[in-house]
């Protein structure tokens, strides 16, 4: 999968990806019920920089995620915050990538409106990447 | 700054057996709903929680952690 990324561009988002977060198989073959909402694919940064991924909470409620820890302490050039934690199973539609079925995911408020989820190294530990500055963009392979 | 969650009350037990669970099962997950505690310890997190949907089912959160004697702190930038 190759992913547009010019680092040239000051206004560059950097390297996104869509993905879908919603509940795991498990709990969708139990029967999570009809009250609960349809997936829908977000945008998600791919960030080096973070040890675990995290999502938007409001992404977090509004999927009804399955909350299983919470007051988790996270820390960033931002400074110490606290977040919690959600099961869930994620995907990433238009790509190879093949999905996660379980994982545990944090979420707290974010300021940036340009992504729902920053792609942290506990994903991308499955994958290889390979950032390339002079082609702009990054390969992804599972 | 930590606030009150739906899973205080697990919090609350896991916090109580922490001391101990650290020493006997460092680095595994334990379930807790309430004041139940999963016999089992798992490896993995998605063993866990696929442990707790059998026990307790869907519908009500139910607290997965992982045992180590500090919290750790998660770097995100």
């Amino acid at each position: 999968m190759k992913v547009p990324w010019n680092p040239f561009d000051w206004n560059d988002r950097g390297p996104c990806i869509k993905v879908i977060v919603r509940h795991t198989d498990d709990e969708i073959r139990m029967g999570v019920g009809l009250d609960y909402p349809e997936p829908v694919a977000v945008t998600a940064l791919l960030d080096t920089g973070a040890q675990t991924t995290i999502i938007n909470s409001v992404l977090a409620t509004t999927r009804k995620l399955t909350m299983t820890d919470a007051n988790i302490p996270a820390r960033g050039i931002g400074g110490r915050c606290f977040c919690d934690e959600y099961a869930c199973s994620i995907s990433f539609p238009e790509s190879d990538l093949p999905p996660i079925p379980t994982t545990r995911i944090l979420a707290r408020k974010f300021e940036d409106e340009n992504y729902a989820c920053l792609i942290g190294r506990d994903i991308m530990k499955f994958w290889k990447l390979q950032f390339d500055g002079r082609a702009k963009c990054v390969i992804i392979t599972p | 700054m930590e606030t009150a969650t739906p899973l205080d009350a697990e919090l609350r037990v896991f916090e109580a057996n922490r001391e101990r669970w650290s020493r006997e099962h460092r680095g595994k997950f334990v379930v807790i709903q309430g004041d139940a505690i999963l016999a089992d310890f798992f490896d993995e997190y998605a063993d866990a929680f696929r442990a707790g949907l059998a026990r307790f089912g869907v519908g009500r959160s139910f607290l997965v952690k992982q045992i180590w004697r500090t919290e750790p702190v998660y770097f995100i930038a």
